[in-house]
């Protein structure tokens, strides 16, 4: 009896985790069978026959090795300058003395956080035209770099507020000039805070859709969300292609996560909760 | 020490990439919408007529703009009634299992944190009506095919369906940090008292994860309003606009046709859609939940 009641949760959680996993390994298993034919003929499981032709196809026609690029070097470098804009206005504000501006800045920067970002687009959209850059990396960089900053400024503010005080009272006597308490002190100390930042910083620009579909028009320069819509609008009739193209764009993802899981766990959920 | 860390010239160099990065991209803009939004202009043409509340006036009687936003209610509404009972039942069975408790924490969380147009792509290739793993698995019990995203009774369900996947498990594993974060001793303290399995996830665990539980129904809100990719990648608002939001309504207008200016007025009523639902929420049902003190 005590047995059954301990099997009854497994049993409802396995449903749970059939239903999030089995979409995966259904396209899993498309992506090596020959034609949409075979895909209806044996929807639910491996095929006699592996065929990987399908990803040779995907990769040459989906131009995933150039969106994937793309993909990762606007991710990282818009990560890292907000990180960096992010963690110099969290340092001014929580330890340089000068409280009352740095309470009104903070102020005005957390009540950037209630915009919806859909309603920015297309301000944002008027700006670059202005600007002249659409169609540009820079178009999504500085976006991408603007949007994360209020919740870098929020998460860094307030590691670095729970430093103790006497850490650059040291410092100074030691000689140090706000800048390299900055730099020399609190920067390293607040890393473990700046790795949470980064991996959710990345992950949004990552997989951010919007802004990159409607600012960039040229094939060369789409991201990989953008550039996998267009290859499933190109090759929508066939589906086993398709596969192999979802499996390359899931994998790298997968991969990071399966690394770095419980870091990718606690970063996300801790700052969707104090943002 | 005053002197190191009071300098005019350090605080504004530190202070202002980040705060004129911030004015130029989320206040300058919400106030070019505004200004925008009284305009008839195409975006593009250097004369800009102001039209004063005409867009609004058009929008509001816009019957396909009422169905967008009933759209984003039914996100709202979802979330809430439907995914918010899940993610409880669910992290309360992740809680109280001794075994696998970080495969399924892993397992749950995987599809957060993936690209929602690739979620879009895969959920399309389940719903295709000819070799899509529904109808395959309907059609064991011998259920017609359903044209799942071109069939108006179903689109908008089958969105909800597929951001419901990709969220919830992110939602489960936030709550099973606020339930395990729960002193021990309480629950050891009912089961003493002979509380049973259900009685200590109701009147203990429960009612002490509400706080949790009202941040991820702020949080559901602003995702609904979010949601956008997720549409324009499965079914691009169709079949007739019968899943358009207000955001990919906004877009169609604004960037597809060329009506720059009325789409701004359909940005700033996101913004004040959300801030009504986000107060509303607030004033009537978070401040019922006081914080709680172990």
């Amino acid at each position: 009896m005590r047995a059954i009641k301990k099997l009854v949760p497994h049993i409802f959680l396995m449903a749970y985790l059939l239903v999030i996993l089995y979409p995966f390994l259904f396209v899993l298993f498309s992506s090596v069978k020959t034609d949409n034919q075979s895909i209806a003929t044996n929807p639910f499981g491996m095929p006699s026959t592996i065929i990987l032709d399908n990803y040779v196809n995907a990769w040459v026609n989906a131009k995933i090795s150039t969106y994937f690029w793309n993909s990762l070097y606007i991710g990282v470098l818009s990560a890292c300058l907000s990180i960096l804009f992010a963690a110099m206005l969290a340092f001014a504000v929580t330890r340089m003395r000068y409280n009352r501006i740095s309470a009104i800045v903070f102020q005005l920067i957390l009540i950037g956080m209630l915009i919806p970002n859909n309603s920015l687009l297309l301000p944002i959209y008027g700006i670059m035209r202005k600007l002249d850059i659409l169609n540009t990396h820079i178009a999504l960089i500085l976006p991408y770099v603007a949007n994360a900053i209020p919740f870098s400024v929020i998460i860094l503010a307030a590691f670095m507020r729970s430093l103790p005080s006497e850490i650059e009272e040291a410092a100074v006597i030691d000689g140090l000039r706000s800048g390299g308490l900055f730099a020399r002190i609190i920067l390293p100390l607040t890393v473990p805070a700046i790795v949470t930042v980064f991996i959710i910083n990345f992950l949004g620009n990552w997989n951010e859709f919007l802004l990159a579909n409607y600012f960039l028009s040229n094939d060369e320069l789409r991201t990989l969300p953008v550039g996998m819509v267009g290859f499933r609008d190109a090759y929508n009739t066939n589906y086993a292609q398709m596969s192999a193209g979802i499996i390359f764009s899931v994998l790298p993802v997968l991969i990071i996560y399966a690394i770095l899981q419980e870091k990718i766990i606690e970063g996300v959920t801790a700052g969707s909760v104090k943002g | 020490m005053n002197k190191a860390l009071r300098n005019p010239l350090i605080y504004i160099v530190f202070v202002l990439p980040a705060f004129l990065l911030f004015l130029a991209f989320f206040i300058y803009p919400i106030f070019t919408a505004i200004d925008n939004s009284f305009t008839s202009w195409n975006g593009i043409s250097k004369d800009v007529n102001y039209i004063g509340f005409d867009n609004y006036a058009t929008a509001l009687h816009d019957a396909a703009f009422w169905k967008s936003v009933r759209n984003n209610l039914y996100f709202i509404l979802f979330s809430c009634f439907i995914q918010v009972p899940i993610i409880i039942l669910f992290s309360l069975l992740i809680a109280n299992v001794k075994r696998l408790k970080g495969l399924y924490k892993t397992a749950v969380f995987a599809p957060s944190i993936m690209s929602t147009a690739v979620i879009g792509i895969l959920w399309g290739f389940i719903y295709n009506p000819d070799f899509g793993l529904f109808n395959k698995v309907l059609g064991l019990f011998g259920v017609e095919s359903i044209y799942w995203l071109s069939d108006r009774k179903w689109a908008m369900i089958s969105i909800l369906i597929t951001n419901a996947w990709q969220w919830t498990g992110f939602y489960i594993v936030m709550v099973l940090a606020a339930i395990l974060s729960i002193p021990k001793e309480l629950d050891e303290a009912a089961a003493i008292d002979g509380a049973t399995g259900i009685q200590r996830a109701t009147k203990i665990t429960l009612p002490l994860i509400m706080p949790i539980i009202s941040v991820v129904i702020m949080l559901s809100i602003a995702g609904a309003m979010k949601a956008a990719d997720i549409i324009l990648v499965m079914t691009k608002g169709g079949p007739a606009g019968s899943t358009d939001v207000m955001a990919t309504y906004m877009i169609r207008y604004a960037i597809t046709s060329f009506k720059h200016g009325f789409g701004n007025s359909i940005a700033v009523l996101i913004f004040l859609f959300t801030l009504v639902v986000t107060v509303l929420y607030q004033v009537l049902i978070a401040r019922r939940n006081e914080r709680i003190e172990y």
